[in-house]
């Protein structure tokens, strides 16, 4: 049975577009964002409609970007352009201003493009190379205040200390209700699956945030009391998924997982679960805000010189022991150079923790379908397999 | 007369459909057949001829696993798995040090890690192109007009290795025709084509590593020039088993179907 919260997030996101239609009517500006470091809540406390923007999964989209950005950047940079060359994405249209932050370089190359070919406005904000040192701290609060200063601009209003303190505790209460939900997704009986909580995740990219963190309260209230799901099962592999962005609209890899017997139960995507897991804003300033985006899960695409202090790796060995993973998955994305070439020294070092580990590279068109569900197939045989031997199974001759 | 207990394994790949019979842990039958174009018929047709092999009929079968590209089509098993499963713990039952597997099929190649219980520890595959498959050995057999089975002999009558640079089988189609115009002597073209593909193979290997033994299956480790390109390029021994490689898969599967079938045994009287 599904879960009433969930029909009432997905009525709520039915109406999305027609509701910002006629908040632009009434003279709101909606801010479209890309990419991984935009501070919402900024944009939130601007008294500006943040929406994040982009999907996925959709190779006749890819196939028009591809008029406009090279075919050797990723499908989802060429979707994106595909989408503003079609003109039929609510959420684009709707966009007054859009926003991209520097994260990654081939979405900075559509910032370029979507000013050229169609006219869009759009802004960026910087970000470091390296978050570690001091002048990479300065620089991006230099970056997160010209953004607030744009902001403030675009809405003809100040950014008050009142409205930021109020837009910090709503993300904070959403992120602390989105890690409730993480954790109860993952326990071994759950009326609610990792993949309804991934859906539910990226229903924030476009619903009103105050609504939306009511919904979450609404949706803890009811699991809470709730049955089990029992379409999960409690004996298949525990997966986590990482690498590259998995949108909305692009469902392929995740249903193959599913079919192929293997249960997520966490992931590091930037898409999903990686800007809740460790952003925590302790100061409600503007300051304070650029501290806590810089000290959170990094994003692929920033280079980490030494693998020792690299925060993705440890948080990836960190969810692995506290949501009982037994294999990791790393999706890339055809040209998603930045996690591919990562994909190599994840394995590395998840093999020192005698951590399975698959790669699947992949990208919008179906013509590899089978191919990766056999390789996903075999691979979860292999935990399964893995699973059996620790439980003594095999060892009792069964 | 005590009752049979046999078990089958299939596997429908996309040249070859191959099929084991086991029986107290040996094998009792077997059969290659081309497969045709519906896969649940090959794979009928191979477990037939398996059977007909073995003296034995299919109401002896207790449990059947079906293996391969054709697995899901094989509504005649009581099972599928992989048949990168089903290869590891049948180059195992051929040859139990087997610790790494290059497994050439019709469409795709494989590099299979295994522990020393034949399980799968870890693997990398190619099948985004026809680069290092069977497939593209025919293609250049019909380039080089020579039959596919002629090809590896042939290899090692060369007398030096001319570069064939692209794994593109298109490109690679091309390149051969332009050796042969140049006068290149066939032999040398031929072990050319076997090196292109072992490089390829080879860089398959750099993303699992290789621990001997290396056992060669699937159809094309019939090809003893190809045996030897590998062996060349990539400077290890490959294991020489007793039995066919291109029935690893099957056996495999035979072994898996033995091993539910007691399972589901077991955990019936427990």
């Amino acid at each position: 049975m599904s879960l009433q919260t969930i029909g009432k997030i997905n009525e709520a996101l039915a109406r999305r577009p027609a509701e910002l239609e006629k908040a632009r009517a009434e003279g709101k500006k909606v801010a479209g964002w890309f990419n991984y470091n935009v501070p919402e809540e900024i944009i939130h406390a601007a008294g500006l409609i943040p929406v994040h923007l982009g999907t996925g999964g959709d190779n006749r989209l890819v196939e028009l970007g591809a008029r406009y950005i090279s075919a050797m950047n990723c499908v989802f940079t060429r979707q994106i352009m595909g989408q503003f060359a079609e003109g039929g994405d609510e959420y684009i249209k709707n966009s007054d201003v859009v926003f991209i932050d520097v994260t990654c370089k081939q979405l900075y190359r559509v910032y370029e493009l979507v000013r050229y070919y169609f006219k869009a406005r759009a802004e960026i904000l910087g970000v470091p190379y390296n978050f570690q040192v001091g002048a990479g701290k300065e620089y991006f609060r230099r970056e997160v205040a010209a953004f607030a200063a744009k902001l403030e601009k675009i809405s003809g209003s100040e950014i008050t200390g009142q409205a930021l303190r109020h837009s910090v505790d709503v993300y904070a209460g959403i992120r602390a209700a989105v890690r409730e939900l993480e954790r109860i997704q993952a326990g071994p009986e759950t009326p609610i699956t990792w993949h309804e909580v991934y859906d539910v995740i990226q229903a924030a990219y476009y619903l009103d945030k105050d609504t939306y963190l009511s919904l979450l309260g609404e949706l803890l209230s009811e699991i809470k009391d709730a049955p089990a799901n029992p379409k999960v099962k409690t004996d298949a592999p525990r997966i986590l998924i990482s690498g590259s962005v998995i949108p909305p609209g692009d469902r392929k890899v995740l249903d193959l997982v599913e079919e192929s017997g293997g249960r997520v139960v966490v992931d590091d995507l930037w898409s999903g679960f990686a800007p809740y897991l460790d952003t925590d804003v302790e100061e409600a300033s503007l300051e304070g805000i650029a501290d806590a985006y810089l000290a959170r899960h990094p994003h692929g695409s920033l280079p980490v010189l030494d693998i020792g202090q690299d925060k993705r790796l440890k948080n990836i060995k960190k969810l692995v022991r506290d949501y009982r993973v037994n294999g990791v998955l790393f999706h890339t994305l055809r040209y998603c150079d930045c996690f591919t070439f990562k994909a190599a020294e994840t394995k590395n070092v998840l093999k020192t923790l005698g951590v399975p580990f698959l790669e699947i590279h992949t990208e919008y068109a179906r013509s590899d379908i089978e191919a990766i569900r056999t390789r996903l197939e075999a691979f979860i045989e292999s935990l399964g397999t893995r699973l059996e031997i620790t439980s003594g199974l095999i060892g009792a001759g069964i | 007369m005590s009752e049979s207990v046999a078990f089958a394994g299939v596997d429908v790949g996309s040249l070859g459909s191959k099929s084991v019979i086991f029986e107290d842990g040996k094998i009792i039958g077997s059969s290659i057949l081309r497969t045709g174009l519906k896969s649940e018929e090959s794979g009928l047709d191979a477990l037939d001829a398996a059977l007909e092999d073995a003296g034995r009929r299919r109401g002896d079968l207790k449990y059947i696993v079906g293996t391969g590209y054709g697995r899901i089509s094989a509504p005649y098993a009581d099972k599928t798995v992989t048949e990168i499963t089903c290869h590891a713990r049948g180059a195992h039952f051929l040859h139990p040090k087997t610790r790494t597997i290059i497994d050439m099929g019709g469409q795709d190649c494989k590099a299979i890690r295994l522990d020393e219980e034949g399980n799968v520890t870890d693997f990398a595959m190619n099948d985004k192109c026809a680069a290092g498959t069977g497939r593209f050995l025919e293609v250049m057999a019909n380039v080089m007009k020579v039959g596919i089975e002629d090809l590896g002999e042939l290899s090692l009558n060369a007398t030096e290795v001319l570069p064939v640079s692209s794994t593109c089988t298109v490109f690679a189609e091309s390149e051969t025709i332009s050796l042969i115009a140049r006068g290149e002597k066939s032999e040398n073209i031929i072990v050319g084509i076997h090196h292109a593909i072992a490089n390829r193979i080879h860089g398959l290997f750099s993303r699992v590593g290789i621990e001997n033994d290396v056992f060669f299956s699937g159809g094309v480790a019939k090809n003893v020039g190809m045996r030897k390109a590998l062996e060349d390029v990539m400077g290890i021994r490959l294991a020489q088993p007793e039995g066919d490689p291109q029935l690893a898969g099957a056996i495999g599967a035979a072994i898996l179907a033995q091993e539910a079938w007691s399972k589901k045994k077991i955990l019936a009287v427990v």
